[in-house]
């Protein structure tokens, strides 16, 4: 016989997730000490080298603050979908599908102020990554189709529609042994804040307050809310759930689609497959380790920001990128356990 | 006499289709215990790279075989207990499986990325040139058979038995089979490490035979495309089966248009399969019209309340 016995908690403390979080990432920091000590390296001299090459000056911060900026806005918009409970898995196609929007308006288009340039621009990456989620949403919303698969299969689809481009019909003659598209003129680079930080930044902790009025605060937050719980009460409230849920996919979309116009303007100057490494996947780790709020995801895409620029400086000790994203990972697990503990009881049985 | 072409194209098929069915029959056992796993890319990269590993040391492909299979298990185990005995999230958990498992393999294969394998995983009657269809069906190698045999037996054990019948009771309605007396828990526990070990199987016959090196990200989402298949044979071995030889002879034919014929970009032709793997999942989901054959529980964690 067990001698105990496991039941839900009624109440669950309201920080739980945050708790959760800062256990998670010490249970991620052991494993990764383990991982360096197997690998005869030193935890203590590998962390503090990654953190003094992360946030120890303002050059380094500001460069962990510009990682930082993909993963939160594609995050952000994980997050908006997740509110009518559907998943983004494409968030990683969506960025790539920005760049390439912002690279198509900027070749074909050319306006005198460049300011409201910089601004159609990044219009046109919110578009491209709307577009690029648009047939995962209307095969969910019409047909029922599992977005999940759907949006996944469009990140190899537009990768591989982007390697095209930076062979064939975008290659830029000067680039020998990296296929990429010509460089955009610098009267559309982002403008930095300080240091290295880019205006992007700044977008970022905009849309960061956009995106927690969109899911707590709006009208359309409410009833995303209420279409993604119960269908019937849908239908009672009158919401159209269909719609909402089309109308979150595509703003979620967007919100990847701005991550990577923001990264070619600031950061890569032009299309390759160097526009994103992976950033739409970190996504969906810092969305679901915050469950899903905008402001959680603000905080913890900073430190996953920092832990990337950190991860790719180490190498030069000969330490693989890889810790970087097993540190990621395991942060997640570690927490998704400790959640366990803060959502169960263990009781013992009074029948023994 | 048959065209040399036609031979080409069949081999490649079978090939292409028993990679991805291998890991599509592992995630259908997942599924119809209820449990969904998502980190089928994963699962099959740590196979991969671990069988790899393993034939490269040793030159023991028997052994590569079985290191390919339990680590992919090992591994699948993580998603059991997050989500079996600690209840988390079946879609958060399975992603992020899938992440590590890329993350890990590459760490791990780091120092494989261009070895040569000694000894690849052979057929079972080496037959030089395939001259009719017959050959070509004799000249797969052992996994292929394996995959045959399962079908079979998983397909008769699900159908038939008493064991196969409760097994199914899990995933459709687990608070009715636990009253049933059946240990939920254990079955989706043992249901979600065999997913694993399937995927395992998959992955050591990606790195041993059908492209007999290592390099990063080499599973290319063909794991993503197994998941569909489940989709696409509405949770039946025979039907997934039909799916995967669809999805392979696709994967097989498409960058052998050039030699029928077609012009084609390849950067698009590479594309391709992804493409049609939406296309499928859209129309088929149309003709069925919502009615996809899903077990009922799957993706919700089983909780028995304090009684």
């Amino acid at each position: 016989m067990n001698k105990y016995t496991l039941s839900k908690r009624q109440v669950v403390n309201e920080l739980s997730t945050f708790y959760s979080f800062l256990a998670g990432f010490l249970i991620a920091l052991i494993i990764g000490s383990v991982i360096l000590l197997i690998q005869d390296k030193s935890p203590i001299d590998t962390f503090s080298l990654m953190f003094k090459l992360s946030i120890g000056s303002v050059n380094s911060l500001s460069s962990s603050l510009n990682k930082a900026t993909p993963l939160i806005l594609a995050g952000l918009g994980i997050a908006i979908i997740n509110t009518v409970k559907l998943w983004n898995i494409g968030a990683e196609g969506q960025i790539f599908m920005g760049a390439i929007g912002v690279n198509l308006i900027y070749i074909n288009f050319q306006l005198t102020s460049s300011t409201s340039f910089i601004f159609l621009l990044l219009v046109s990456a919110f578009v491209g990554g709307a577009i690029c989620i648009l047939i995962p949403a209307v095969a969910k919303v019409l047909f029922g189709v599992n977005e999940i698969i759907t949006t996944l299969l469009t990140n190899y689809i537009v990768i591989g529609l982007t390697i095209y481009l930076v062979n064939g019909p975008w290659k830029d003659p000067g680039s020998l042994n990296f296929p990429a598209a010509a460089y955009v003129g610098k009267e559309v680079y982002l403008p930095t804040i300080f240091g290295k930080l880019s205006y992007g930044f700044l977008i970022c902790i905009f849309f960061t307050a956009f995106a927690h009025y969109l899911k707590n605060s709006s009208v359309f937050g409410y009833e995303m809310r209420i279409a993604g719980g119960s269908e019937m009460t849908a239908i009672y409230a009158g919401i159209n759930a269909k719609q909402k849920a089309f109308f979150a996919m595509l703003i979620g979309g967007g919100f990847a689609g701005l991550a990577g116009g923001i990264e070619l303007l600031s950061q890569t100057h032009r299309v390759s497959t160097g526009i994103s490494q992976g950033f739409g996947y970190t996504a969906i780790i810092v969305a679901a380790i915050t469950g899903m709020r905008p402001t959680g995801i603000f905080l913890v895409g900073s430190l996953f920001g920092a832990l990337s620029i950190g991860g790719s400086v180490i190498q030069t000790i000969g330490v693989s990128t890889y810790i970087a994203d097993i540190i990621q990972v395991s942060t997640l697990f570690g927490a998704l356990v400790i959640q366990f503990f803060f959502n169960y009881q263990l009781k013992r049985a009074d029948d023994g | 006499m048959v065209d040399i072409q036609f031979l080409g194209l069949l081999n490649a098929t079978l090939q292409a289709a028993t990679l991805l069915f291998i890991a599509s029959l592992g995630e259908l056992i997942t599924e119809k215990s209820g449990i969904l796993n998502l980190g089928v890319e994963g699962m099959i990269s740590i196979g991969a790279v671990a069988g790899f590993m393993t034939a490269v040391n040793t030159n023991n492909i028997f052994l590569a075989i079985v290191v390919g299979i339990l680590s992919s298990s090992i591994f699948a185990s993580i998603h059991a207990i997050v989500t079996v005995i600690l209840k988390q999230d079946q879609t958060v958990s399975g992603l992020i499986l899938t992440i590590l498992g890329l993350a890990v393999s590459s760490l791990l294969g780091k120092n494989y990325v261009g070895r040569k394998l000694e000894t690849k995983l052979e057929s079972i009657f080496s037959i030089e040139n395939p001259s009719n269809v017959l050959e070509v069906f004799l000249n797969q190698n052992i996994i292929f058979y394996l995959a045959i045999i399962f079908t079979i037996t998983i397909s008769y054990i699900l159908k038939n038995t008493m064991f196969g019948t409760r097994f199914q009771a899990v995933g459709e309605d687990s608070k009715a089979a636990d009253s049933m007396g059946l240990n939920v828990t254990k079955t989706q526990f043992i249901a979600t490490c065999i997913g694993g070990a399937f995927a395992g199987l998959s992955g050591v016959y990606l790195t041993l035979s059908y492209v007999p090196y290592w390099t990063d990200n080499m599973t290319a989402g063909r794991g993503w495309i197994a998941l569909a298949l489940v989709i696409f044979g509405g949770w039946k071995p025979y039907r997934t089966a039909l799916g995967a030889l669809l999805f392979g002879f696709l994967e097989a034919l498409v960058p052998r248009l050039q030699t029928y014929g077609f012009e084609l970009n390849p950067y698009i032709v590479k594309i391709a399969p992804y493409v049609i793997t939406i296309l499928v999942l859209v129309l088929l989901t149309i003709y069925k019209g919502g009615k996809t054959g899903a077990p009922k529980n799957i993706g919700i964690s089983f909780f028995r309340e304090n009684r």
